[in-house]
């Protein structure tokens, strides 16, 4: 059984702005926490304690919210990747703290302990596959008998529906591969031509990546549902609970609130009075919600302030946002325009962090907000919003 | 001041000592030894850090045994001047943090009586006091030897041919870490993390005897009963985790330290009644008190809680305070101690309970000594503060220091909304200021090169000057220099050349006008100018040479903002410089000396 595991969290997750400018694709929140530590959890839960994190791109974030790993039950060591230059690049940092037997994990992807738990017996030489619906979008892998024939990125027309989970199993002979190669499955497929067997491990176990931000919804929605149900914080009289609601210490949910699950609400929060929380929705800690404000189906950072009258349905609304009141941010379907390709969206809002939003701003669906951005009272906001924008 | 600390249980004592001395160090860091009793009492002991001394120490087998890290107030950092000492005939051994004040005429008294010592301390003469009154047993003969000494003292003593450690305390900290069949005896709480969550707070006037088995605490020859209290505090707390050093790693912990210091304290809308500074129903005037960063808190106090309540506010260093502060018992006074033991501090706190005062202290250890000598304590939430100079402890001060004022603001109730809003917005703001490390370390690589920097500021940001300067002084050895300025015209300019950086502190309001034209005199004389402006600022960010933008806050918050910037500030010139930072030359955590 495998003993180590090398989580790679180095990247940065450009196409996931604006919520990456400030933290790693790693550090994004699903359900109240960070994937990497999603990642962390499964592999702990299988036995697992001995794991080194390939960080870069704004480790801080990750130091501050993994720390030495103590309270995770696991032992972590930090390994710096200087210049984001692929995964077997990152791999490459580990050489001198690996053992002779490792799991190599992307930290960006979501994962359960279910997802490895038949892979940690995999002899070294070994690739985690899963069926997706969507193969396209990542690397689409050719098998034969067990046996893995190719990796291909992305394709224009997939041969199979199985993709690279990223998860493999190794010995400390990859390191003679990684040497000027950029990505691991590049790698893969080298070792392949020279006669090399990589195993195909297939899961049916949860694996979710996030590419664009909208998809942080999903993944929360999914997560959400297994979420242990539990009360930590005050609940005053007259509040309607339904289905699985998690409340963090020291949280007040005040009267006449209604919360439908599932929902997770952080600690030192201020919810209500008269607040409906709607199923799928995570918010973070010491969160102001104002009265008669509805948020459904989406994810509020820590530290934000909401008053009153809001709509806000499908949204991610980044750390930091003060938003005055009367916010309307209904969801419905949009164009959207990342890194030059046009998606087809539905969703309310993507606002990143510390917004000043003033009172009555109605911000049409498919909209992407910046960091930092203000908007004045009584504005309709569309399209992609800049960092730091003013909007008057 | 010093750590001290003592095991005895079942496994090898040798290895836990090291442990512990190794968390203990920022207490004192020049010297260290430890004693351990097997058949007979070893003792090793150096002028050198702990981990040095893991390499050169040979192996003491034993289950009991002593250790201390010095923090030297008499005699030299050297080999025979480090603790553990001993009696004549090497049969006792006692490890001490404090100041014996009488230590001279004891030393006479027992060179007459035919005892040799060996080194400059005041601790040596409690193990030959210990030697002198010994009569096959140790906690009579503690006790006894006790009764001679003046001064302060948390103590650990170990005898040959007795299975025990006796602990005493007076004045200086002393814990009992509880674990199965297994005791550790610390000067405090973080030393022990690694091995129980479960302590004992010794009171000053203690005796405890600890064996393998049981623990035994009587205080003025009559048996009491101690607490065993669970800490909040974890292992992960007191561990760097993927940081360079303890300071950067807290930091950043200081939007986490506010979120928890405002959870208990506000609700809403509504401030917590217990919020009130006990016996201060109408505030007519406030005294503050403090030393070191926790005084630039203090000064921080004094603008903020006059403008809020617009009462007359007076902040004086402890150590001052104690050789001419005028008191009366109508004073309601404040006192700020992150360790809760700070020396100058408890001293004037002594004389305010005597003169009949009520004191609201705000200090971050559980069990301190000033959480028993205050009529109230406020405990800031920041956890275990390890590296020596202040970061997290000094925000999580200010943050209660604006929860005391609130309930006496007399400002209308809508000002009084946005300020609870803008205090629940700092997390996100301070975390804006960490966000944008790298320009803050740029920066730091230029103020590097320069030997002598002056930090100016006015109003609520002059302490925020005086803190910056602290901190740079404190970790990078440049000889930097706070002034209110206005002041800086009435003689330093005199200092001021190209070769003298002045960090400005500034805010958009009153005092900006002022400002711009201090900065237009300064650059006037070829200084260069590092300015810490708010977002949109846009006269000084021009007029200066080097810019940091902090997010825009209310004035009242801008100190919060401001200095988080000036901590990485003078963290990554120290960096620069390659100084050591969490251990600082010639400092020590918790000053518990005057």
């Amino acid at each position: 059984m495998m003993k180590q595991a090398i989580i790679l969290a180095a990247g940065e997750g450009q196409r996931l702005r604006p919520f990456t400018v400030n933290r790693p694709k790693t550090m994004l929140a699903v359900a109240d926490k960070p994937i990497v530590r999603y990642v962390i959890e499964a592999l702990s839960q299988n036995g697992i304690r001995n794991i080194v994190l390939v960080v870069g791109y704004r480790k801080e974030q990750i130091y501050d919210a993994i720390g030495s790993g103590e309270q995770l039950g696991v032992d972590i060591t930090y390994v710096t990747q200087e210049k984001q230059l692929g995964t077997a690049h990152a791999l490459a940092q580990a050489v001198d703290v690996a053992e002779d037997e490792f799991l190599v994990l992307p930290g960006d992807n979501l994962i359960v302990a279910d997802t490895i738990a038949r892979f940690i017996d995999e002899k070294p030489g070994a690739l985690l596959v899963k069926r997706v619906a969507d193969p396209s979008r990542y690397g689409v892998v050719a098998v034969q008998q067990g046996i893995v024939q190719g990796i291909e990125e992305k394709p224009g027309e997939a041969r199979s529906n199985l993709v690279n989970t990223g998860v493999y199993a190794f010995n400390k002979e990859i390191f003679n591969y990684t040497g000027s190669v950029l990505d691991i499955p590049e790698v893969l497929n080298n070792m392949i031509n020279e006669g090399h067997e990589v195993n195909a491990v297939e899961t049916d176990g949860s694996w979710l990546d996030v590419v664009y931000p909208w998809d942080i919804l999903n993944l929360n929605e999914e997560v959400l549902d297994h979420v242990e149900p539990a009360v930590g914080g005050t609940v005053e009289s007259n509040v309607f609970l339904r289905g699985q609601i998690t409340v963090g210490k020291d949280s007040v949910i005040r009267s006449n609130s209604y919360l439908s699950g599932p929902v997770i609400i952080g600690s030192g929060c201020h919810i209500g009075p008269n607040v409906c929380i709607l199923p799928g929705t995570s918010i973070g800690d010491n969160v102001v919600i104002s009265s008669f404000t509805e948020i459904k189906n989406s994810v509020i950072g820590n530290d934000v302030a909401i008053g009153p009258g809001c709509i806000i349905e499908d949204s991610v609304i980044d750390e930091g946002c003060a938003i005055k009141g009367h916010l309307t941010a209904c969801s419905g379907e949009g164009e959207v325009k990342v890194n030059g390709e046009s998606h087809s969206v539905s969703y309310g809002v993507m606002m990143g962090e510390d917004c000043n939003v003033s009172g009555n701003v109605v911000i049409q669906p498919g909209t992407i907000v910046g960091n930092y951005c203000q908007i004045h009272a009584m504005k309709l906001v569309g399209g992609k919003v800049p960092d730091r924008s003013l909007v008057y | 001041m010093c750590g001290i600390i003592g095991y005895i249980g079942e496994r090898e004592a040798q290895p836990i000592l090291l442990n512990c001395l190794n968390r203990l160090e920022y207490r004192g860091y020049d010297s260290c030894g430890v004693a351990v009793m097997g058949d007979s009492i070893q003792v090793f002991k150096d002028a050198v850090r702990v981990k040095a001394l893991e390499k050169t120490l040979p192996k003491l087998a034993g289950t009991a045994g002593i250790g201390h890290t010095r923090w030297a107030t008499h005699g030299e950092p050297s080999p025979e001047n480090a603790h553990p000492h001993c009696g004549c005939k090497g049969k006792v051994a006692v490890v001490h943090n404090g100041v014996i004040s009488n230590f001279q005429s004891l030393r006479q008294q027992l060179a007459h009586e035919g005892h040799t010592l060996l080194s400059e301390t005041d601790t040596e003469v409690i193990p030959h006091l210990i030697e002198k009154y010994y009569n096959g047993d140790l906690v009579k003969a503690v006790g006894r030897a006790l009764e001679d000494v003046d001064g302060s003292y948390a103590i650990i003593a170990l005898i040959e041919g007795e299975t025990t450690l006796v602990a005493a305390r007076k004045d200086s900290p002393l814990i009992i870490g509880v674990g199965d069949r297994e005791y550790f005896i610390a000067s405090d709480v973080p030393a022990v993390l690694d091995y129980t969550s479960s302590v004992i707070y010794l009171e000053d006037g203690d005796l405890a005897v600890i064996t393998p088995n049981a623990i035994e605490v009587t205080e003025n020859g009559v048996a009491v009963h101690r607490e065993e209290h669970k800490v909040l505090w974890s292992v992960e707390d007191a561990q760097k985790g993927g940081y360079q050093h303890f300071m950067l790693k807290e930091i950043h912990e200081q939007p986490r330290v506010i979120r928890d210091t405002l959870k208990q304290y506000i609700t809403a809308a509504d401030l917590n009644a217990d919020s009130a500074m006990t016996g201060s129903d109408g505030l007519e005037d406030l005294l503050v008190l403090a030393c070191g960063t926790s005084y630039n808190a203090a000064l921080v106090g004094k603008y903020l809680i006059e403008e809020l309540a617009e009462v007359p506010v007076r902040a004086e260093l402890a150590s001052e305070f104690n050789y001419c502060g005028q008191i009366s018992a109508r004073n309601r006074v404040v006192v700020l101690t992150q360790s809760g033991e700070t020396a100058d501090v408890l001293r004037a706190v002594k004389r305010l309970n005597e003169q009949g005062c009520q004191v609201t202290a705000i200090t971050n250890v559980v069990g301190s000594t000033i959480s028993r000598l205050a009529s109230q304590v406020v405990y800031t939430r920041a956890g275990p503060e390890i590296s020596v100079p202040a970061t997290k402890s000094f925000m999580a001060q200010l943050i209660a220091l604006y929860w005391l004022a609130l309930p006496y603001s007399r400002v209308d109730m809508r000002r009084l909304d946005n300020l609870i809003v803008g205090l629940r917005q700092l997390p996100a703001k301070v975390q804006q200021v960490l966000d944008n490390e790298e320009v803050i370390a740029e920066c730091a690589r230029y103020l590097s090169g320069y030997d002598n920097v002056f930090f100016i500021g006015r109003g609520i940001n002059f302490p925020i000057a005086l803190e910056g300067a602290l901190k740079l002084k404190e970790i990078s050895y440049i000889h930097a220099e706070g002034y209110a300025a206005g002041e800086l015209k009435h003689g330093p300019f005199a200092l001021l050349g190209d070769d003298t950086p002045v960090v400005v502190a500034a805010a958009p309001d009153k005092t900006y006008e002022a400002m711009v034209t201090g900065i237009k005199e300064v650059k006037a004389r070829h200084s260069p100018v590092l300015a810490i402006v708010s977002e949109g600022d846009k006269n000084i960010g021009e007029l200066a040479d080097w810019v940091i933008t902090v997010p825009e806050v209310e004035t009242i918050f801008s100190p919060v903002v401001n200095v988080v910037a000036l901590q990485l500030l003078a963290y990554y010139v120290a960096r620069q410089r390659g100084c050591s930072i969490d251990y600082p030359r010639n400092l020590a955590k918790s000053v518990t000396v005057e």
